[in-house]
């Protein structure tokens, strides 16, 4: 079972390194090899998927692969699956041929070298969510940034390699702090670096902790990215080829999340618990930084890449809770952003291929020229505002639930704000919508614009399929993720217990107010119904029936 | 008499001499043209003091003033790699240039056997001896273009720094002799007081200069600029090793026996030492648009992250693997900056009067859109850059990570941070580099075809960085057992 990962994991930079000897003239050899490899590691993946094990029993870390790999430095070569890593290797598997689909015409130059750093940049992916040992994921971690750096830097648009220096430095430079904190830990669990045992052996002062904590969280929030640490993501986003847009936004941004659900969490659950409220506001205020930045952009890329901050502003606070339906709605918006920005990076890119414009004003009335066009944008958008009957609904509805109900101190204020942003989020996405498809045709150039091609159908179509599929039955994804987060609810319990021993008095601070108390609560608080997501209140959660 | 497991002990050095004699003979014996066969003669000898080091019996010689052990091995080895990079660097760099002659693989050969030597000195003046050795040659070795000013200019200028430093060590050793009443490193047992304390801190004071470790470094950033860039690369990659060699033995016996408290001064002092030279080096290097100037001052950025590995070993919990780190860092480095240096040789500009426009030769804009003429030269460069700023999947990460591991163990944790927060400023001039090459449009004209030796070296170097970089294990294994018993 172990061997099905490392193939999976590996087969892309194998597919690239077989790249590396194909002809350079030979651009469409590239293309097609490159498409193929990504197939067959989605197909494999889909092994994954059908073979994990999600009921209770089952191991909490599945296809376990664990060899030594720089034994004298104490480093493991140990990868393996939980619910909430498989769903994100699948989102990663399944961008892949979408990607490079999508990158058939736009690349021109360098063809080569494009699609070997893309099938690069799909192995350190798979790996960053598939590693168990802490050096090596933050070999991944870090192995992502040159080709992402590349691949913005010699593809993107005019001023790229500003974009792309600033990317590699701001990434590299929060998580070198990381690297420190995770020698301090292998110092304090026993020398070890293997995820497992650091996370059942590491004794460390809680002052300690929360410095660990710190280091980690410093370098997960900027990969989020959480605000003040956003300014890269506008940039690098607005300046990649539409393939590294749809990469950064689908993939490489969840790696933030992820990490602080996989490592600064389960890790330092004390200091998780101590700081969550600041982490929580922080959150908060991106969510309506981010919606306040989208309204104001009049480049369609910007815009989507504030909406992102936005967006993963509600993943930071649904986690934050600490609520099982928190949690749940936190990794299922992972999920649902990836495919609903990436899908709307791809239309993005599609509009861009034909009038080399960004600007949203350079647009209006596509509608009638391009009707198919205009329908999955509009499909893309609805997902992205959360309308009930697509994914983004079920996921923002969760994080607001989950945290409504949370014991985080002033959870009405965090629920209440950031509901804002789905009010704003509407506005903006609405707003971009009509003025980019409804209205006159002002441009004669926007007149004679073809539709969709057979191969842009082909790439839009599974993201259209999945924003119905996870809208309609989220069950089969939450299943998956169900063990990791009730895993991590109990560990934060644990926490809480020890916390409580420490000082008897303290309030509760981990999972679900009762309903009663939650609704009991004084008046202060801004009731749901008008600012939450316009159902939200009345509608019965497909998914509330998983807890 | 020297006993069989002397001369066995010794073989290395002594086949590094013995090549270093038969290439000065060779020019006597020549015939115009035809020359090829000396950088291969060079080489063979390289690789058979490379394989004999391995082999050579563990045995302590001249009564104690050098010792045969796994880490002199290793440096030997690092030594000899170096030099074969090089030497084959050198054939196709001085071919070109018309200044292949016999000399310049001699010295480069009695430079590796001063560097081998001073990697199995246990004694300050054997240490010296072996100082003067590799210093002397490669002072030639700097000034072996004679044509134009540079290079005699950077050559004259490391001969009167390095001249002063080496003085310098000698005073102190002669302090340490009176403090001590021997110059062995083990003698520091028997003494004690300021004289020992003064006589160490001149000998540090020397080595700093050796390993150009701020504020000791000033020579570098000339020197490494004006010599011609084979030497300079076997240059950074060979006297450094051996410089940190024997600092490490040094303080490894400075912590063993001192008398007075030196292990905690020693910290300080040596962990002041990394700070500064990690800041210094890496915020110097930062604006230089002339790479060779930059990879002069990232030399010294490099020899501070040295410096933290070997203040871990000096302490207890660090030792074995501060060492390992050390020498993992050396191979690693050494291997990186001659391949970084080679793509390099093949980009300099050349100019029939050398002392023309003689600031633009290694501008970064001879970088500019490589990526697109060489590929295969821009992306080896690109993995040399990644390597030197640390990042995965490479050698130089593999280095770093080691290094702040053993400083981990050590419990250094200041400097660690130090060591991770400098490495930021190095992603940024490294990266410069990789932005010329893949992001900007060509600026000058099309480089001249690199020779084949030194695609060779450029191929070898690369490959090992990237090979280095997936899989560690074997020479990290090979670290760990060097320093055992040490």
């Amino acid at each position: 079972m172990g061997t099905l990962l490392t193939v999976v994991l590996f087969l892309p930079l194998a597919g690239a390194l077989v790249a590396a000897i194909l002809p350079r003239g030979e651009g469409t050899q590239h293309k097609t090899w490159a498409l193929c490899v990504s197939l067959v590691v989605f197909f494999a993946s889909l092994g994954l998927w059908f073979g994990f094990d999600p009921s209770r029993g089952a191991p909490e870390f599945q296809f376990e692969t664990n060899v030594p790999w720089i034994a004298s430095l104490g480093i493991g070569f140990h990868v393996g699956l939980d619910g909430v890593a498989l769903l994100l290797v699948m989102l990663t598997t399944a961008l892949g041929p979408i990607v490079i689909l999508s990158a058939w015409n736009a690349v021109q130059d360098r063809v080569k070298e494009f699609f070997i750093a893309l099938l690069f940049l799909e192995t350190a992916m798979i790996g960053t969510f598939a590693a168990l040992d802490l050096v090596l994921f933050y070999v991944f971690y870090e192995a992502i940034l040159i080709p992402m750096y590349l691949l913005i830097g010699v593809w993107g648009s005019a001023n790229r390699v500003y974009a792309t220096v600033k990317f590699f430095v701001y990434t590299f430079a929060a998580s070198v702090l990381m690297l420190v904190a995770i020698l301090y830990v292998w110092m304090n669990d026993g020398r070890s670096f293997d995820y497992v045992v650091a996370r059942n052996a590491l004794q460390v002062t809680p002052a300690m902790g929360a410095l660990l904590f710190g280091a980690f969280a410093l370098a997960f929030a900027v990969k989020v990215p959480m605000f003040p640490l956003h300014t890269w993501l506008p940039d690098a986003h607005t300046e990649a080829p539409t393939a590294g847009s749809v990469i950064l936004a689908g993939v490489l941004l969840k790696m933030g999340t992820f990490g602080f659900f996989r490592y600064a969490l389960p890790l330092f659950p004390e200091a998780a618990l101590q700081y969550r409220g600041t982490i929580a506001a922080v959150a908060t205020f991106g969510i309506a930084y981010g919606a306040l930045m989208s309204m104001v952009q009049t480049d369609m890329k910007r815009l989507v890449a504030y909406s992102s901050v936005s967006h993963l502003g509600f993943v930071m606070l649904g986690m934050m809770a600490i609520t099982a339906e928190g949690l749940t709605g936190s990794v299922y918006q992972m999920l649902n952003h990836g495919v609903s920005t990436g899908g709307l990076f791809l239309l993005v890119g599609m509009l861009y291929e034909r009038r080399h414009t960004r600007l949203i004003s350079d647009y209006g009335g596509l509608a009638k020229q391009v009707p198919w066009i205009a329908t999955a944008f509009l499909v893309v958008t609805f997902s992205s505002i959360g309308l009930p009957g697509t994914n983004g609904f079920i996921g923002e509805f969760l994080i607001l639930s989950g945290t409504w109900l949370s014991r985080l101190r002033g959870a009405g204020w965090y629920t209440a704000f950031g509901a804002t942003g789905v009010v704003l989020g509407a506005v903006y996405m609405l707003v971009l919508v009509q003025k980019v498809f409804f209205g006159k045709i002002t441009n004669p150039e926007n007149l004679h614009l073809p539709d969709f091609s057979v191969r842009e159908a082909f790439v839009i179509t599974p993201v259209i399929v999945l924003i119905v599929v996870m809208g309609l039955a989220p069950q089969p994804f939450l299943a998956q993720a169900k063990p990791s987060v009730d895993r991590l609810m109990a560990r934060m319990q644990v926490a809480e217990q020890r916390l409580r021993q420490a000082d008897p008095g303290l309030r509760p601070l981990v999972g679900t107010e009762p309903a009663a108390i939650a609704f009991a609560r004084p008046p202060a608080v801004p009731s749901p119904a008008p600012s939450a997501p316009p159902p939200g209140a009345a509608a019965p959660a497909p998914a509330h029936g998983s807890h | 008499m020297p006993s069989s497991i002397d001369i066995a002990a010794l073989l290395p050095f002594l086949l590094l001499v013995l090549g270093a004699l038969v290439l000065m003979l060779s020019e006597v014996f020549l015939k115009s043209g035809g020359r090829g066969y000396q950088s291969g003669l060079t080489i063979a000898f390289a690789i058979a003091a490379a394989v004999a080091a391995p082999l050579a019996p563990q045995a302590i010689l001249f009564g104690g003033q050098a010792v045969s052990d796994g880490f002199s091995a290793f440096v030997t080895v690092v030594v000899c790699v170096g030099l074969v990079l090089s030497a084959l660097l050198g054939r196709g760099w001085l071919e070109v240039r018309n200044m292949e002659r016999g000399e310049y693989y001699a010295l480069a050969l009695f430079g590796a056997s001063g560097m081998v030597l001073l990697g199995m000195a246990t004694d300050l003046l054997l240490a010296f001896i072996a100082i003067e050795v590799m210093s002397l040659a490669i002072y030639s070795l700097a000034a072996y273009p004679r044509r134009g000013q540079r290079a005699p200019e950077a050559a004259f200028k490391y001969f009167i720094l390095g001249s002063f430093a080496s003085a310098i060590l000698l005073y102190g050793s002669a302090l340490y002799y009176g403090a001590t009443g021997s110059t062995l490193l083990s003698a520091m047992k028997g003494g004690g007081g300021a004289l020992l304390a003064a006589g160490l801190g001149l000998i540090l004071v020397g080595l700093a200069f050796k390993v150009a470790a701020v504020p000791f470094h000033a020579w570098t950033p000339d020197v490494y600029e004006g010599a011609p860039t084979p030497a300079t690369a076997f240059m950074a990659a060979g006297v450094k090793a051996a410089a940190f060699a024997f600092l490490t033995r040094g303080v490894l016996a400075m912590v063993a026996g001192s008398p007075f408290a030196v292990g905690s001064q020693l910290g300080g002092i040596l962990g002041l030492l990394a700070v500064l030279t990690m800041v210094v080096g890496n915020l110097f290097a930062l604006p230089q648009r002339n790479v060779k100037r930059m990879l002069a001052y990232s030399s010294i950025a490099q020899a501070g992250y040295l410096l933290v590995g070997v203040i871990a070993a000096s302490s207890r919990e660090g030792r074995a693997q501060g060492l390992a780190a050390v020498l993992v860092y050396l191979a690693a480095y050494a291997v990186t900056v001659i391949g970084a240096f080679a793509v390099l040789a093949v980009l300099e500009r050349r100019e029939p009067n050398p002392d023309a426009n003689a600031e633009g030769a290694w501008d970064i804009s001879r970088f500019s859109g490589l990526a697109s003429r060489r590929p295969w030269l821009a992306f080896a460069m690109a993995i040399f850059m990644l390597s030197l700023a640390g990042v995965p999947p490479t050698a130089g990460f593999v280095a770093k990570l080691s290094v702040f591991q053993s400083a981990a163990a050590a419990g250094a944790w200041g400097l660690a941070v130090v060591g991770v927060l400098t490495s930021i400023l190095g992603v940024y001039y490294y990266l410069r580099v990789v932005v010329a090459m893949y992001m900007r449009p060509a600026e000058v004209e099309e480089p001249a075809a690199a020779p084949a030796t030194v695609v060779l070296a450029i191929a070898v170097a690369a490959i090992v960085v990237v090979v280095v970089g997936f899989s560690p294990e074997p020479l990290a294994a090979w670290a760990r057992a060097a320093v055992l018993g040490m």
